[in-house]
């Protein structure tokens, strides 16, 4: 499946969801086209040969990060703030500076000698188990220690401060340098 | 007993003799036991003195030299200190000990009305003043000379101040030290050029005439300070603050006298500039007159004194200059007999009157016999009387100036001779003879502790004349006592100022008055003209100098470290502007340097 | 379809997650931004895996995914710190490391 229209397709699709994420002036349609990126980046998975790798990427991605980010997006909602927040000022600085990376990769990129594709072989899943569960053992229980470590990092932060009465203002209180 | 042991001895036990008095303050604070202690090393110095000279006399010729390396750099070292024992050395270590002794045995009676804490304290510097003598005299090499000298120099600030509660004492140690600082700086710049051109610091290298000259003029300067020549001369009256056998023992007979033994060790170098030589005897022959010409208008016994050292040391100078180094040497010895004989006696009356002034003198000769018989026998030896010891040495040196063809530094020297004459015996008239002053009918004659120094130095003025021949053997010459056409007129002419101070003094044939038409002379001479210069070209000269380099220091020096402080300070206000605290300025950063960073490399 | 359009095409994601990063205001947007790069990132794992034979390169991948998860859910807990505190989700108003 290493034929070239599939993939350009996918790519611009890509593309396209990429812009729209990060153009969005509306958090909740960035946050769906990033699903949507999220998606066709499992697509891409499948061209390329890795199976298992485009099912944890639907499985993780698209249905825990979005299913997190949209619950982020509503809990932290101001009513009257739905809409802009994209900083105007700072537009043309970061899309030099974006473009500019860019293009430095792009030549380096291009004049580098690649090798061809070798012939497309779907690497199964059991081939990965195997390699978690002997080649890469401890990384795998690292993994899960971070994991932990992560979970317990969220609950103890997301536990419920005393801020007193009132929640600080940012503005009329006098600059705290 | 080798002789090295011999020097070792009389030049360490003086130090120790200091030391002790110095560090252990309860033999300090007891007065006596330290004056016997100090008096003690002294005449275990001068027995060590007299034992080398004893060995030397039979030898004129020997040279004992140990010396050990010093401020070793690399295989050879750059300087060497240790003894040097020669005709000249040894000759000079007897004469400053044995005057030394005799000071301080006399100061055992002048000095015995002062606290205990300060007699104390004078015997230990004055041991001090032995030990840094003798260091210099039995130098191997300049820069040992150089040690010493400024030992003595500092002995010398001590003793002048030693009464250092009167502000005019201060003062005048202070004045003491600063100028021959300034004269030591000619030294010390001498003693470089003569590393940098010969690689040491003996006194027999050879060097270019050019060189020689320059070094040997730097060298000279040292002289002029030490020795108070003119215009250095305006510290010598001033130190006649310090007590009496303090003047008589430095400012007469020895630490002055360094000045001149410079010039002696070092003449192979003078030797070979002759251009220098001839400045010497030009500036030694001046000093000699105008020294004289000022002491005759005195009226503090002391001055006289001062003035009449400065004389002397002109004429050991301008022999110097003539090129007759034993003239000049003899001299020197002769000048410390008598010279310190006449201080001493001077202090004598001094102690028995209770004041300096000749006003308050008169008619000593009938209160005072023996003092005043030894210092009627100072005062012909150093006018140059027949017989006396000052007649050979001035003698000499008034025939050497002739024959070196220095026709008016001669003249300068006769002149000089002639108001030598004179002005001692105005002192001798005014003081011993003619009518008794309030203070002087009730004086009595000094102790023995005083009278017996006098004596014995007056023994030397008596005799040491006629060791001349010996005398020039062991400087490494030759002497034939003759007298010629110099000698002749030198004589008659001290005769002659004896002669007039007695028609106006002493028999009262004369005024003063007719001689009104000198006046000018005397008070230009009393002017202090030469302390206004230094006093201007301090002022508007070294002040303005100073000020000059402290503008610099403190703007153009000081100016750049500001400037660096002040663009770090300001630079650093600035630059805290990028520390905006937000995260997103910081992301920028990286990726536009990532950007940087990637073109930069894609480059190359 | 050349390694070099791939390539190529990852690095146009990447570009574009740093456009976001820089210049959205909203943090969760922020967070957006950064998944996108990680992604853009994980697809040329992905690529050189299969370039290079073996497993290793998707095991790799499969660790950044679990990575960033990891990410997001500590990431989205200081979002709600921050709103708890300033009531608002701007990054501009966590502005205390200021001179």
């Amino acid at each position: 499946m290493t034929g070239s229209l599939p993939f350009f397709v996918l790519g611009a699709l890509l593309l396209l969801g990429a812009v729209r994420v990060v153009a969005s002036r509306d958090l909740v349609h960035a946050v769906l086209w990033l699903g949507v990126v999220l998606v066709l980046t499992a697509l891409m998975f499948l061209l390329l040969g890795a199976p298992f790798l485009a099912g944890i990427q639907l499985l993780l991605y698209t249905g825990g990060v979005i299913t997190l980010m949209l619950f982020g997006v509503m809990l932290t909602r101001r009513h009257h703030e739905i809409g802009v927040d994209i900083d105007s000022s700072r537009r043309l600085p970061a899309a030099l500076a974006s473009a500019g990376l860019f293009v430095a990769m792009a030549s380096a990129i291009v004049r580098t000698k690649l090798p061809a594709w070798p012939p497309s072989a779907p690497i199964p899943a059991i081939e990965i188990g195997r390699a978690f569960l002997t080649d890469h053992v401890v990384a795998f229980e690292v993994l899960s220690l971070l994991l932990l470590a992560a979970m317990i990092g969220a609950i103890v932060l997301g536990r419920r401060h005393d801020f007193g009465d009132e929640p600080e203002p940012l503005y009329g209180k006098g600059h705290r340098s | 007993m080798t002789p090295i042991d011999c020097a070792l001895i009389a030049l360490f036990v003086p130090l120790a003799a200091a030391f002790a008095i110095a560090v252990l303050a309860p033999l300090r604070h007891a007065g006596r036991p330290a004056a016997w202690l100090s008096v003690a090393a002294a005449l275990i110095s001068l027995g060590a003195s007299l034992v080398l000279l004893a060995q030397q006399w039979s030898q004129p010729e020997r040279v004992v030299r140990e010396v050990v390396r010093w401020l070793p750099s690399g295989a050879a070292s750059l300087a060497q200190v240790g003894i040097h024992l020669d005709g000249v050395s040894v000759s000079m270590s007897v004469v400053v000990t044995l005057v030394a002794a005799c000071v301080q045995i006399f100061s055992l009676g002048y000095m015995a009305d002062e606290p205990p804490a300060a007699r104390g304290r004078y015997f230990g510097y004055h041991s001090f003043f032995i030990f840094s003598m003798l260091l210099l005299v039995i130098a191997p090499n300049l820069l040992q000379l150089f040690a010493g000298w400024e030992l003595v120099g500092l002995t010398s600030y001590l003793l002048i101040g030693f009464y250092f509660q009167k502000p005019s004492a201060a003062k005048a140690s202070v004045k003491a030290i600063w100028v021959t600082k300034f004269a030591d700086m000619g030294l010390l710049l001498g003693l470089i050029c003569l590393f940098a051109v010969s690689g040491g610091f003996e006194w027999t290298a050879t060097l270019s005439e050019a060189w020689a000259t320059t070094i040997t003029l730097l060298l000279f300067l040292a002289v002029v300070g030490k020795s108070a020549q003119f215009p250095l001369h305006i510290w010598l009256p001033n130190a006649m603050e310090g007590p009496t056998p303090v003047s008589a023992l430095l400012h007469a007979a020895t630490m002055v006298a360094a000045g001149v033994y410079l010039a002696v060790r070092a003449d192979p170098l003078f030797a070979q500039a002759p251009n220098t030589q001839m400045v010497m005897a030009w500036l030694g022959g001046f000093t000699a007159l105008f020294a004289a010409v000022l002491a005759t208008v005195q009226t503090d016994i002391k001055r006289v004194l001062a003035y009449s050292t400065c004389s002397q040391l002109g004429y050991m100078v301008c022999a110097l200059g003539a090129g007759s180094a034993i003239a000049g040497y003899f001299h020197l010895t002769t000048h410390a007999f008598f010279k310190a004989l006449l201080f001493l006696a001077a202090g004598s009356v001094i102690h028995a009157v209770h004041s300096n002034e000749l006003s308050s003198m008169g008619g000593l000769a009938r209160r005072m016999k023996l003092t005043s018989a030894v210092f009627i026998i100072g005062a012909l030896a150093l006018a140059g009387i027949p017989g006396l010891a000052g007649f050979f040495s001035k003698d000499l040196i008034l025939e050497s100036v002739y024959e070196a063809d220095l026709l008016v530094p001669w003249a300068m020297l006769i002149l000089a001779a002639f108001l030598t004459a004179f002005y001692m015996g105005r002192v001798i008239f005014l003081a011993l003879f003619g009518p008794f002053s309030e203070a002087s009918e009730g004086a009595i004659e000094s102790g023995f502790s005083m009278a017996g120094p006098l004596l014995l130095l007056a023994a030397g003025s008596l005799g040491i004349g006629y060791f001349g021949a010996q005398f020039a053997l062991l400087s490494g010459g030759s002497y034939h006592f003759h007298v010629g056409m110099s000698g002749m007129l030198g004589t008659a002419c001290a005769v002659a100022g004896l002669l007039l101070s007695w028609l106006i003094y002493g028999a009262r044939r004369l005024t003063p008055q007719a001689f009104r038409f000198l006046a000018p002379v005397g008070r230009l001479a009393e002017s202090g003209l030469v302390d206004r210069f230094f006093e201007f070209a301090y002022r508007r000269g070294a002040l303005a100098l100073s000020d000059a380099v402290g503008f610099f220091d403190r703007y153009v020096v000081d100016g750049v470290m500001n400037c660096i402080g002040w663009t770090t300070i300001v630079s650093g206000r600035r630059l805290r502007g990028s520390e905006t605290g937000n995260v997103r300025d910081y992301v920028f950063a990286v990726v536009a340097g990532a950007v940087v960073i990637a073109f930069w490399g894609l480059a190359r | 379809m050349t390694v070099q359009a791939l390539l190529l095409l990852t690095s146009a994601l990447f570009c574009m997650g740093i456009y976001g990063l820089l210049a959205r205001r909203n943090a969760i947007a922020l967070l957006l931004s950064a998944e996108l790069m990680i992604n853009a990132v994980t697809i040329n794992l992905v690529t050189f895996s299969r370039l290079a034979g073996g497993v290793t390169g998707q095991v790799f991948a499969v660790f950044t995914i679990a990575l960033t998860v990891a990410e997001v859910v500590v990431g989205l807990a200081i979002v709600i710190l921050l709103f708890r505190w300033r009531r608002e989700i701007a990054v501009d108003s966590a502005n205390e490391l200021r001179h």
